[in-house]
């Protein structure tokens, strides 16, 4: 890897900074952003998805931010900041960063000049080819489109640029979502969508490799945390600013369906002492912006040892074939 | 949140005592989950009311568990 002197990096992550000041930036800059680097994103291939609602999250997390207790939700957020990358990057490269540039409450402070900026994925107020790193920790399972925030990202990094990220993914939360499926299946009939789609490990390599990264790494953690109960996994999510915010959710869950979720919860995926499972399935990525310098897969015709040399590596002296 | 403080902070207390509660019908959970999760492997399709017996058995338990509690 490449460490120059002088990195500028961009980080964003998953969680917002003071309540008050959120809401009025939030206003004021949005319109002024639709009109920065987004003109040249938009043509054939852009998503118009629109599956979240992004406003809503916003509100979840200044509400979350706002609690007085707010630091005993963040135990998934440390697990993946601080003792696996994205955090233990940044760390590394403590020493050559000229610029840091960060998008979310700072959890420990650094030496590094930082400068803190609102900024929405999808809409990222910067000029191309800015960024020697780009960091993105849990953040991204709430973008409505998922390719576009890619493709931004690429073309903010300069060229041999690296995007690092974690975000949830796959069968997240898939002990939850099947209790609340049986249970609303069996007291109403009919179920809707609770828990948020998610993005598999395959889709995410595709993803990567539309936007343009080179060199991908896609990698998947599983995380289990233990629960008394459905409600402690469906409070805990919500102090983590975690709650569904999809558009197609619905606002009411009956209360005989959280009873009935609990018991179905309980009896499927409980543990013998009493205890519930909860999966977190964090995809961790890695992408290159191309450039010349990065290794390339080599030309068609340019071998100069063939495969059936092989068989004469482990040749013993004496000249016995075996 | 909007409205009344009183309201919200009422039910996020109740919410809290979900758990107490629930622990207390054990049995009867596990016999409704028992129900429901049997649908996921046998060949019987899950439907409304399906376990309904179990579920009203849970129910009253729960009810009077709760209202125990609040006494």
């Amino acid at each position: 890897m490449n460490i120059r002197v002088g990195l500028r990096l961009l980080q964003t992550s998953a969680s917002s900074s003071g309540s008050w000041i959120w809401s009025s930036w939030c206003r004021s800059l949005r319109p002024g952003l639709r009109s920065g680097p987004s003109r040249g994103m938009s043509g054939s291939g852009r998503g118009t998805m629109n599956v979240f609602n992004r406003e809503m999250k916003r509100k979840q997390k200044s509400w979350a931010a706002s609690l007085p207790d707010s630091h005993q939700y963040d135990y998934l957020r440390d697990e993946v900041r601080g003792h696996r990358s994205p955090g233990r990057v940044l760390f590394v490269f403590q020493d050559s960063v000229e610029r840091l540039f960060m998008t979310d409450k700072a959890h420990r402070p650094t030496e590094i000049q930082t400068h803190r900026v609102l900024a929405d994925e999808e809409f990222l107020p910067f000029r191309e080819n800015t960024f020697d790193l780009v960091l993105s920790s849990l953040t991204l399972h709430w973008t409505n489109d998922l390719p576009g925030a890619l493709r931004q990202i690429h073309q903010v990094l300069k060229p041999d640029g690296v995007f690092v990220g974690a975000m949830v993914g796959a069968e997240t939360l898939f002990e939850l979502r099947c209790s609340l499926q049986l249970a609303e299946m069996e007291r109403e009939g009919g179920f809707s969508p609770h828990v948020s789609p998610y993005t598999t490990v395959t889709d995410l390599g595709n993803l990567l490799g539309q936007a343009g990264f080179s060199m991908l790494t896609v990698d998947i953690d599983e995380v289990q945390v233990y629960y008394p109960g459905i409600m402690e996994v469906m409070t805990d999510l919500q102090g983590m600013a975690e709650s569904s915010c999809a558009w197609n959710r619905k606002s009411l869950l009956h209360r005989d369906s959280i009873l009935a979720a609990a018991a179905v919860y309980q009896e499927m995926y409980g543990s013998n002492t009493g205890t519930v499972p909860a999966s977190f399935h964090i995809l961790y990525m890695i992408g290159w912006k191309p450039h010349e310098s990065q290794a390339k897969p080599a030309k068609r015709g340019s071998a100069t040892v063939s495969f059936g040399d092989l068989s004469k590596i482990n040749q013993p002296s004496n000249k016995d074939p075996s | 949140m909007s409205g009344s403080n009183n309201v919200w902070s009422r039910n996020r207390e109740r919410l809290r005592l979900f758990s107490e509660v629930f622990a207390q019908c054990a049995d009867e959970a596990a016999a409704y989950g028992k129900c429901v999760a049997a649908t996921t492997t046998g060949r019987q399709e899950l439907k409304k009311d399906l376990c309904a017996r179990e579920f009203q058995a849970l129910k009253t338990c729960f009810t009077h568990a709760a209202k125990k509690r609040t006494k």
